[in-house]
């Protein structure tokens, strides 16, 4: 039993802190330049296929991909703080979050050297955008339910069931599908299920929006009927789809995105209170003294993931801790605010984007219940 | 990808910044033998001289002070690992005072420290202090004395000094000192920065010792969790209370973390980082609002045993609560947090964040090859 369940603190070297700034004067000119508008939420709402390929041209994707599939070969803590400073500007980072954080991970460690041969460049370069497939209609927390079924055919698979919550599915190229390639067996839920490399335009996919509450769409339901699956598009080992689709869950958890979602109303609530627009208020320094030690819980993660360490349940508080923060930032903000008494239509903006985006904060990525559940696993109590 | 090449990477970019192995092993072991023999807990706690002179003799007493002064040349890290320790074993000895407070005022000043008990405080002009944590036990009482526009430090002896004893909410000696104002005005002057700085190092200890007493509820409800059965099955079992050790134990790691920050920035730069308001600030505020969460949700989950004066729990929450008002209430340090944050801005909130100022740091790139 230890009491310790985050990796202890490390401290940001000169080398990272050049990369952070080279990255921030770089987005400092893009604001200026009008090139994007800053926003909350952006991983998931803001989509901009030509920033993106930027970003690309600039060595800021595909950071982990080694230099032979047309990466950067560099490190998990260089991307860590390339992302940080993307997402404090509220940059339009959308388009490539999916690709960029999964996808690439997962075909390094999973795919054949075909596969990395035709998705890593692209995927690198910002042109390949790719979505992800796991929740279905009837399968939200409990991952192992899912139906969508993968039969064998002659050369392949084919895939038919739906997918749900599938972001930027009708703007992307191709997704990653977890599907039942084998009949469920009831004392091994987590066996007979295997990950597809899914062509989006192949025939058989049919997309459609799933409008969020705010009338905007970024999620979708992705129908497949019968889609044909080649045999070099299953990704990693038939059967072994759980065990894939859980181990790269730390990278996906503990990322600064589950931390600085609001980052930019906190900004603007910093500039307002000191403006007088808003009241002077000792929550802002509370709200700011979270995102602060968040930042450096979500790096000393980085930093053990970076050495190969055990990180899931430190994840996990990462994330139970920052997706309630980010949240709590916007409903704070709107607890401030009084109507009537000044116009600012950027805050407003931003507070009403943040409050209508804040449930999905703690459902997106496993839900906070289901966290504080790999949190008391890891304490030794499940 | 070759680990070796990982390896290398991750030094470039990252330092980790943990304490002495050695150093904490040696200290578990004290502790847990300290906790494995005191008597059981009393609602008045009084200074354990064994206690102090066993740490005494392993130069603990006076771990961050220079080997030329006696003292065994320990940094912030170390001396942050010795107070959470010591914390958590609810060990009643003013580590903090005598060593990172005291010893450090002395040395600062230029005066001479004999090694004797120390404890210290900041009397108001009338040369009065309130709350003065162990006076009544200390040989000599270091004052830290704002004088107009300077600051003085005066090591005053006990027989020259009036107490009135009090004790604080952790039932621990917490007096009210009078000084004579002539000893404090006879005072060595210091530079500003060293009145400036005893604030914050008071806060970044306080800050340290309840991180280290809620890793120790943590323990504790953990094993209260796992032995207690109800309704057939040990109560860790239920959902309900599995979330509740859930929010003790992130809260708890949000405030280590935010504290071993604070505690690295001091240590890699002297305290001469002008981050350090911030990083402090942060600690303090996260350990303050976590100690809320700790202390209700573990009084919560241990129920009505945990409020009797047998169990060890009290020895822990109530210094927690104790502590966390001293050197700045946690108001007070959000209302910093809130000024530096506003006078940031929206361009600079970020910077402040990262860097612990709001000034733009291209100055301070590195310029290596």
């Amino acid at each position: 039993m230890s009491a310790r369940l985050v990796p202890p603190g490390a401290r940001e070297l000169p080398a990272l802190t050049d990369l952070r700034l080279e990255v921030r004067d770089f987005l400092a000119d893009q604001v200026a330049a009008g090139a994007f508008v800053p926003h909350v939420d952006t991983w998931l709402t803001r989509w901009d296929r030509d920033f993106t390929r930027e970003l690309g041209r600039r060595g800021w994707l595909g950071m982990v991909v080694p230099t032979q599939y047309g990466g950067q070969g560099r490190t998990y803590l260089e991307r860590f703080v390339v992302t940080e400073e993307l997402l404090v500007v509220g940059a339009p980072v959308a388009a490539h979050w999916v690709a960029e954080r999964q996808i690439g991970p997962s075909l390094l460690r999973y795919g054949t050297e075909e596969q990395k041969q035709a998705f890593l460049p692209g995927i690198s370069r910002g042109e390949v955008v790719f979505g992800i497939g796991m929740s279905e209609p009837d399968s939200g927390s409990d991952l192992a339910s899912v139906r969508t079924r993968a039969e064998r055919v002659d050369g392949g698979w084919r895939l038919t069931g739906t997918k749900v919550w599938t972001s930027g599915a009708h703007e992307a190229d191709a997704f990653f599908a977890l599907a039942r390639s084998a009949p469920l067996d009831p004392d091994d839920r987590h066996a007979g299920l295997t990950q597809f490399i899914v062509d989006l335009r192949a025939p058989g996919v049919t997309i459609r929006p799933i409008v969020s509450m705010g009338g905007d769409h970024h999620f979708n339901e992705v129908h497949l009927d019968g889609v044909f699956i080649p045999d070099e598009r299953v990704l990693g080992e038939v059967g072994q789809g759980w065990s894939q689709v859980t181990s790269e869950l730390a990278y996906e958890r503990s990322g600064p995105e589950r931390v600085l979602s609001t980052f930019q109303l906190l900004a603007a609530a910093a500039q307002a209170m000191d403006d007088g627009r808003l009241p002077f208020d000792p929550g802002l320094g509370r709200h700011v003294a979270r995102v602060a030690a968040l930042h450096h819980m979500s790096f000393a993660v980085s930093a053990a993931l970076e050495q190969h360490e055990d990180a899931d349940t430190a994840a996990a508080v990462v994330k139970v801790l920052g997706t309630t923060e980010e949240g709590d930032i916007a409903d704070y903000v709107d607890t401030l605010t009084a109507t009537g008494w000044a116009l600012d239509e950027h805050l407003d903006t931003l507070l009403h984007a943040a409050v209508l985006q804040r449930p999905g904060f703690t459902l997106r990525g496993g839900t906070n219940e289901i966290l504080r559940g790999v949190i008391a696993r890891g304490l030794g109590l499940r | 990808m070759p680990a070796q090449q990982d390896a290398t990477g991750a030094d470039r970019l990252a330092a980790p910044t943990n304490p002495d192995p050695d150093l904490v092993e040696v200290l578990r072991d004290l502790f847990a033998d300290y906790r494995a023999t005191r008597a059981t807990p009393t609602a008045v706690v009084d200074l354990d001289r064994g206690l102090w002179q066993r740490l005494e003799d392993l130069g603990m007493t006076r771990l961050t002070g220079s080997e030329s002064a006696g003292g065994s040349g320990g940094g912030w890290v170390d001396a942050a690992a010795l107070l959470g320790l010591a914390a958590a074993a609810a060990a009643p000895v003013p580590l903090a005072e005598h060593d990172l407070l005291g010893g450090w005022l002395l040395e600062a000043a230029g005066l001479p420290n004999d090694g004797g008990l120390r404890t210290v405080c900041r009397p108001d002009p009338s040369g009065v202090a309130l709350n003065v944590t162990w006076a009544r036990d200390a040989s000599r009482v270091v004052a830290l004395w704002e004088d107009r526009d300077e600051w003085r430090v005066a090591d005053v002896p006990a027989e020259r000094i009036g107490i009135e004893e009090r004790r604080n909410l952790a039932g621990e000696p917490s007096d009210t000192v009078e000084f004579d104002v002539d000893d404090l005005e006879a005072g060595a002057l210091v530079p500003h920065e060293i009145g400036e700085q005893f604030h914050l190092r008071g806060a970044l200890a306080r800050s340290a010792q309840v991180v280290g007493a809620m890793e120790r509820i943590l323990e504790i409800v953990l094993v209260h969790v796992r032995e207690r059965h109800q309704f057939g099955r040990p109560i860790g079992r239920f959902q309900a209370v599995q979330h509740l050790v859930a929010d003790i134990a992130s809260e708890t790691a949000l405030a280590r973390a935010a504290t071993d920050a604070a505690v690295a920035r001091a240590a890699a730069s002297d305290w001469r980082d002008p981050g350090m308001l911030f990083a402090v600030g942060v600690a303090k505020s996260c350990v303050g609002h976590a100690a809320s969460v700790v202390v209700r949700s573990s009084h919560q989950v241990l129920g009505a045993i945990g409020t009797t004066l047998e169990h060890e729990l009290h020895t822990l929450t109530k210094p927690i609560l104790a502590r966390r008002s001293e050197y700045g209430s946690l108001q007070d340090w959000d209302e910093t947090l809130t000024t530096l944050a506003s006078s940031a801005g929206h361009d600079r909130l970020w910077t402040l964040i990262t860097t612990g100022r709001a000034k733009p740091s291209h100055d301070h790139r590195s310029h290596a090859p």
